[in-house]
């Protein structure tokens, strides 16, 4: 009887019923497409912002001081500060290893070229490596410097080749010395060839790169790496973050220990490889907080608004259409119903319409969030699962939230009053 | 009699038309907050990359030791922020230093992102030390430096976690001094506005042919893009609300005509004219229209003054995010959708038959 009242209801006037799923459609899908856009662009911006480079530089524990301009150093390092390149795989290893999204190693030279000292890095370019559970990944200066320029090509340093002649040499020096891709440049005795030319507008452009294990021969340093540049996604330091480690209660070290600061990343880089100092690039690191503050804020307050006014259009419907039975509600007292049915039948109904529309809304609101994704970051957002089903409750709980002060109003009245069409 | 018509209406609806003005209004609110956050983000956005310092460096092109000072003046004249450095190899305590001369002033809107303790400006006689340096030489802040040529008494201590760490950092003039130069740098950085940067750029690369005027490439990009990407995603979805508000005052303005077919009906069997009932509905219908949007504006300026004043309170005086200007677009979009949608359901009026409607089917 009670299933059977709710159902005709639906089907006695599906066109005012049509309406009402849809109003609330509409405001559940404006939800979830906020919600689901609001959710993700955090991560999104934060690859984005990855080519600006490297925001961790880890340097071996330096007994010396570097004293060094430009890339040329004035005091000869010293041999016992070096990072053995076999261990550099372990950055990979750590607890964020996911957040992690490249590495690069850097042994530093430097070549006499055209009268004046040219530095030169020993780096990979992009290697193939594989990690300590057997999956393969991909380090080298690719992976972390994005918005390099190259005229010619990259040298692919996919495995190891130790008698590969090949460079890139930095725009600077290339226009000082007349140098074009193919052309050929000797360094440290050797002739190389110029497979490309970079232009950065940073320091790259007065270097030359050349695959690590080639300088690490021509330099004698086997196995020696100076310094590792690691890119990483990491969450905004807040208040909690500039805390000293050190000084945290056991409870708030493990909070720390477990939340992808660029602190704690850094702290993590030096447990695996003790002979090193991780610290951030604060250019990079300091203002990627900020910019991602900004943005996740915008969005959290942006959504809160649609939020908002979502649930009240929602509301607003619900009220409406129990604004509009009145009548309905009279004659039902008036035959002998009890306020209690009463007010379950309407409840039941609105709690329906309200979950239809809540399902097609955020059905609707995922596709519009992933449409927006893809236009913009080209990639489909990393919508939670959870956000449909939250948003179907919210819009149930809205609903019925509507249409209680309308009913209430109704039910205290004298069916006489409201079936004469009184307020 | 007409406009008495349509006040009676309202109010006799009151309860019916103020959940309609409501979520009216509501959708207004909204769509006004999203344009008016949307028509300055890219302003307020590329503010926050400034905190990543120079986009452009002058450094000396080939054959050159150094970069004119000049180079300074010529960047401010473009309305850019720049600063020279020098670097030189000092000695202190008997071991070599690096030392950069830094013009503080100018160099502070560029180095925003140093962690510094203590001082992060060096009067005469004063200077700076990289993180690393003062734990090298154990240096403590107050404690006079005997730097060679140069000495100088500490006053902060910065981490930057490039080149800085290493250096001792001193006055302009101390580091002239030291490295025996005039009028000139070892290199000048300088931060332009991004949409102005390739005009710097060539202007500075043609007024200093002997120097090497590049743009940071990696910052530069990133801020266009990230701040491209920002744009569009509140485009699209300012836009989606806009479309999803449209529908809903739709449906709504729709409906307002539609249940009150009785009405129309015993107002054409007392010899009412089909458009002078459709002008009575039109008309409340804009009144109502009106009324929510200027709520809804109202509204909507609070909140993306809230928004602007919670997100980018640094920007704060200059409005702070209100945009007074989308009131038009807001109220044009509102008024034509509940004129149309009205209208669309109007027609029914005329196919409605008195006899039939009141009959009750």
């Amino acid at each position: 009887m009670f299933l059977r009242f709710v159902s005709q209801s639906i089907r006695r006037s599906p066109r005012r019923k049509a309406m009402t799923v849809a109003a609330v459609a509409m405001g559940a899908a404006v939800a979830t497409a906020m919600l689901g856009v609001m959710l993700d662009i955090g991560d999104r911006v934060s690859r984005e912002l990855r080519s600006l480079g490297a925001n961790l530089m880890v340097t071996p524990k330096a007994r010396s001081l570097p004293v060094e301009i430009g890339g040329i150093s004035y005091r000869p390092v010293s041999a016992a500060d070096y990072i053995p390149e076999a261990q550099i795989v372990r950055i990979k290893s750590t607890f964020w290893q996911l957040n992690i999204t490249g590495f690069a190693p850097i042994l530093n030279a430097a070549a006499p070229l055209g009268g004046l000292d040219v530095p030169v890095e020993g780096v990979w370019f992009r290697r193939r490596l594989r990690g300590a559970d057997g999956s393969t990944l991909e380090a080298g200066l690719r992976t972390v410097s994005g918005a390099w320029k190259v005229d010619g090509r990259w040298i692919d340093d996919g495995d190891r080749n130790d008698s590969a002649v090949d460079a890139m040499v930095g725009g600077a020096v290339a226009r000082r010395l007349g140098l074009r891709p193919g052309g050929a440049v000797q360094l440290f005795g050797q002739p190389f060839t110029v497979a490309g030319i970079i232009s950065t507008g940073g320091d790259e452009e007065d270097r030359i790169f050349v695959r690590l294990e080639v300088l690490q021969r021509l330099v004698n340093r086997a196995g020696q790496v100076d310094a590792v540049q690691v890119g990483a996604l990491t969450k905004p330091e807040d208040e909690f973050a500039r805390k000293n480690p050190a000084k945290m209660t056991p409870k708030e070290y493990d909070r720390w220990y477990c939340t992808p600061y660029i602190s704690s990343i850094a702290h993590q880089i030096e447990e695996v490889l003790p002979m090193a100092v991780a610290r951030p690039i604060w250019r990079v690191a300091d203002n990627e907080g900020k910019v991602l503050g900004k943005i996740r804020g915008l969005m959290l307050l942006i959504s809160l608004a649609a939020l908002v006014s979502a649930g009240l259009t929602v509301w607003s419907v619900m009220a409406t259409t129990v604004l509009e039975r009145r009548g309905e509600i009279g004659i039902m007292q008036a035959t002998g119903a009890s306020n209690g049915l009463v007010a379950a039948l309407f409840s039941a109904e609105v709690a329906l319409e309200g979950a239809a529309g809540g399902l097609i809304g955020s059905w609707a609101g995922l596709l519009l969030a992933g449409w927006v994704g893809r236009t913009v970051f080209q990639t489909p957002l990393e919508i939670p699962g959870m956000l449909g089903p939250v948003v179907v409750g919210a819009a149930v709980i809205a609903s019925v939230a509507g249409a209680a002060q309308p009913l209430r109003r109704a039910l205290l009245l004298e069916p006489a009053v409201t079936l004469r069409g009184g307020e | 009699m007409f406009w008495d018509f349509v006040i009676r209406a309202v109010r006799f609806r009151k309860r019916r038309l103020t959940l309609a003005f409501a979520a009216l209004a509501v959708a207004a609110t909204l769509a006004t907050a999203l344009f008016s956050v949307y028509s300055d983000i890219d302003r307020k956005m590329r503010v926050q990359f400034r905190g990543y310092g120079a986009n452009i460096v002058i450094s000396p092109a080939a054959g050159a030791q150094t970069v004119p000072l000049a180079a300074v003046a010529l960047a401010e004249r473009q309305g850019a922020v720049a600063a020279p450095f020098i670097y030189a190899v000092g000695s202190l305590k008997g071991e070599p230093v690096v030392v950069a001369g830094i013009d503080f002033r100018r160099a502070g809107p560029l180095t925003s992102y140093w962690r510094v303790d203590g001082a992060r400006v060096g009067g005469p006689g004063e200077c700076l030390a990289g993180s690393s340096a003062a734990a090298h030489f154990h240096l403590q802040i107050g404690q006079k430096l005997d730097l060679e040529g140069a000495p100088c008494t500490l006053r902060g201590i910065v981490a930057s976690g490039g080149a800085e760490d290493a250096q001792v950092m001193v006055p302009l003039e101390s580091a002239a001094q030291l490295a025996n130069l005039h009028d000139a740098a070892s290199l000048v950085q300088v931060r332009a506005d991004g949409e102005r940067l390739a005009q710097v750029q060539t202007a500075l690369a043609q007024a200093l042919p002997g120097a090497d005027v590049r743009v940071l490439h990696a910052v530069a990009e990133t801020e266009a893009n990230v701040v491209l990407k920002i744009r569009s995603t509140l485009f699209l979805l300012t836009a989606l609300v806009l479309v999803i508000t449209t529908l809903c005052v739709t449906s709504n303005f729709s409906a307002l005509v539609l249940e009150r077919s009785q009405e129309i009906g015993i107002l054409k069997a007392i010899g009412a004219a089909e458009k002078k009932i459709a002008a009575l509905f039109l008309s409340e219908s804009l009144i109502l229209g009106l009324a929510s949007t200027a709520a809804g504006y109202a509204g909507g300026l609070l909140v993306a003054w809230w928004i602007g004043r919670q997100i980018f309170p640094e920007s704060a005086g200059a409005g702070v995010g209100v945009n007074y200007g989308v009131f038009l677009p807001v109220a044009g979009v509102t008024l034509a959708v509940a004129g149309g949608a009205t209208l669309a359901a109007a027609a029914r009026i005329w196919r409605i038959k008195p006899a039939v409607i009141l009959r009750g089917e």
